[in-house]
């Protein structure tokens, strides 16, 4: 005896503090036929321990009360930027995006778009019931040209608000997407094309094919003022006018290589080679440190600072490096902010630094009232001293810039600095742990590594300032 | 045969207009919702199962064969 039975949702579903084992949608409702399939879907392909449901906000915001198994919450919109990052995140899984018309089609087109353009490794089941549901039937791009809404008292007038929006023709157009189709549940055949290509949408997941899209056609009696059947006749006599069904899109055959899954890079991939990178100890006895490094961009200044961290790294001590810069690529003010420390850093942020090195005056006159008693500023002899630091704090004058260009190369004026602060010991760092994570910066070009190793040596022992 | 829960059913009547066999119809008592919900003609059922897949409540119709 074989039953007709729900599967894949839970039995109770825990709602507004009382367990019901009936949904929030209205009678006859699209989304109520198209959760079931898609929770039996999963359940029959037996992929509910790998699925991870990207719910929207809309009408579709209770799904995580459905279906049984993994759940994100998105904001309104971007599900589609979710689902990218959770499938990004575990490629073994099969990542579902569940968007609504407003949800996808205005809000959220873009990022919905971009992933289909980017051919993120995600299915998404975008439900089109031509207007806002949940927050009382709004004109959504996806109104039907003389459709009447709450907002288009007279219907919808193409001259004021523009056409329908068409997201299956207008996403395939892109190259990405493996499968794009519409469907509808506004009867049985409708309803078993749907059932079928919901599935085929879990399969392509499952199967690491690529980005599905699947637009489903559903009644809103509610909002269309309707009863369930005559609602159910209007997604067949009207909508379907505008949003023909069909596959547009089916590239998913057997021979379909899969799509490889964007390798995450980490930090370490970014700086130095991966297997030389052991984890922060926590050293009690290390007294933290707080630097401030400024000056305007193109200076060297976020390299400089960037450098100070790794050898803190090296030394596998816990620290942060924090950027801060203005729109330009050049020539803004630049500053950054390092954080050294035996134990695990709270903030990045230094108000109060110990250490302040300056390239040019506004960043010195900017930051040295700011730096701590016993500390030192370190400051390029080509800024005018107008504003002394405050009492108890070191000024090295050091001709960081000067030397750069006697040795020739003027770009090394940071390194001219980073020589400062090993000469005058203002790290709590090794300078041999300095001087590697000199030349790992310039892990791209080690020519130029071994070079600024030599010129820092070279600033150290002072030989060419005259 | 069909099965009913009456407490799930929301009454709007997709399952009486899809089945094939015209064997569903509006009951006239109220559930507790206060929906007059679905009720089986007690005959002509053969388990196709439309009448399951056009109910949008997961937990409202189950059928037997």
């Amino acid at each position: 005896m074989a039953t007709i039975e729900q599967k894949g949702m839970y039995k109770v579903f825990p709602r507004s503090g009382k367990n019901v084992s009936f949904t929030h949608y209205c009678p006859g409702c699209g989304h109520g036929i198209i959760n079931k399939l898609i929770a039996e879907a999963c359940a029959e392909l037996g992929l509910q321990d790998r699925t991870i449901f990207v719910d929207p906000v809309g009408c579709g915001v209770f799904t995580y009360y459905y279906w049984d198994a993994a759940h994100i919450s998105a904001a309104h919109g971007r599900a589609s930027a979710a689902a990218t990052g959770a499938c990004r995140a575990r490629p073994d899984a099969v990542t579902i995006a569940y968007q609504g018309d407003g949800d996808l089609g205005a809000i959220g087109f873009n990022n919905a778009f971009q992933a289909a353009s980017r051919g993120e490794k995600f299915g998404c089941i975008f439900v089109n019931n031509s207007l806002y549901g949940m927050t009382g039937g709004q004109m959504a791009p996806t109104t039907l040209d003389g459709e009447t809404t709450t907002t288009t008292p007279f219907g919808r007038d193409p001259a004021l608000t523009g056409h329908p929006l068409h997201v299956c023709e207008v996403f395939a157009q892109l190259k990405a997407p493996v499968y794009i189709a519409r469907v509808s549940v506004a009867d049985t055949r409708r309803i078993m094309q749907a059932k079928q290509a919901i599935r085929k949408v879990f399969e392509l997941q499952r199967d690491g094919k690529g980005y599905a899209l699947l637009e489903i056609l559903a009644p809103c009696p509610t909002n269309f003022k309707m009863n369930a059947i005559d609602a159910a006749a209007f997604c067949i006599n009207e909508m379907e006018k505008e949003f023909p069904l069909g596959v547009f899109r089916d590239e998913a055959k057997e021979s379909l290589a899969v799509r490889p899954v964007p390798r995450a890079a980490s930090c370490h991939d970014l700086f130095l080679e991966k297997d030389a990178v052991p984890a922060a100890e926590t050293d009690s006895s290390f007294a933290e440190r707080r630097f401030k490094f400024a000056g305007y961009g193109g200076q060297g200044i976020l390299s400089l600072g960037l450098t100070v961290a790794e050898a803190a790294r090296i030394e596998r001590r816990h620290t942060l490096w924090f950027p801060s810069y203005g729109p330009e690529q050049r020539g803004g003010s630049a500053n950054c902010s390092v954080v050294v420390s035996g134990q695990p850093i709270g903030s990045p942020t230094v108000e109060h630094p110990d250490v302040l090195v300056c390239m040019n005056q506004p960043a010195y006159e900017r930051f040295v009232g700011d730096v701590k008693k016993g500390g030192v500023v370190i400051v390029d002899e080509t800024v005018p001293v107008k504003v002394q630091p405050p009492e108890g704090v070191k000024l090295v004058v050091w001709p960081a810039i000067r030397m750069a260009e006697e040795f020739g190369v003027p770009k090394a004026a940071n390194t001219m600095m980073l020589a400062a602060l090993k000469k005058f010991d203002c790290t709590g760092l090794s300078g041999e742990s300095l001087e590697k994570a000199l030349v790992a910066s310039f892990k791209k070009k080690p020519a130029l590594g071994e070079k600024n190793r030599e010129l820092l040596r070279l600033a150290e022992s002072g030989k060419s300032v005259k | 045969m069909v099965l009913v829960n009456r407490e799930n059913c929301k009454g709007c009547g997709r399952c009486v207009a899809a089945c094939p066999k015209k064997c569903l119809e509006i009951g006239e008592e109220l559930n507790a919702m206060g929906i007059k919900s679905v009720k089986y003609k007690g005959e002509g059922c053969i388990s196709c199962g439309i009448c399951f897949y056009n109910c949008p409540e997961p937990y409202a119709l189950r059928v037997e064969k």
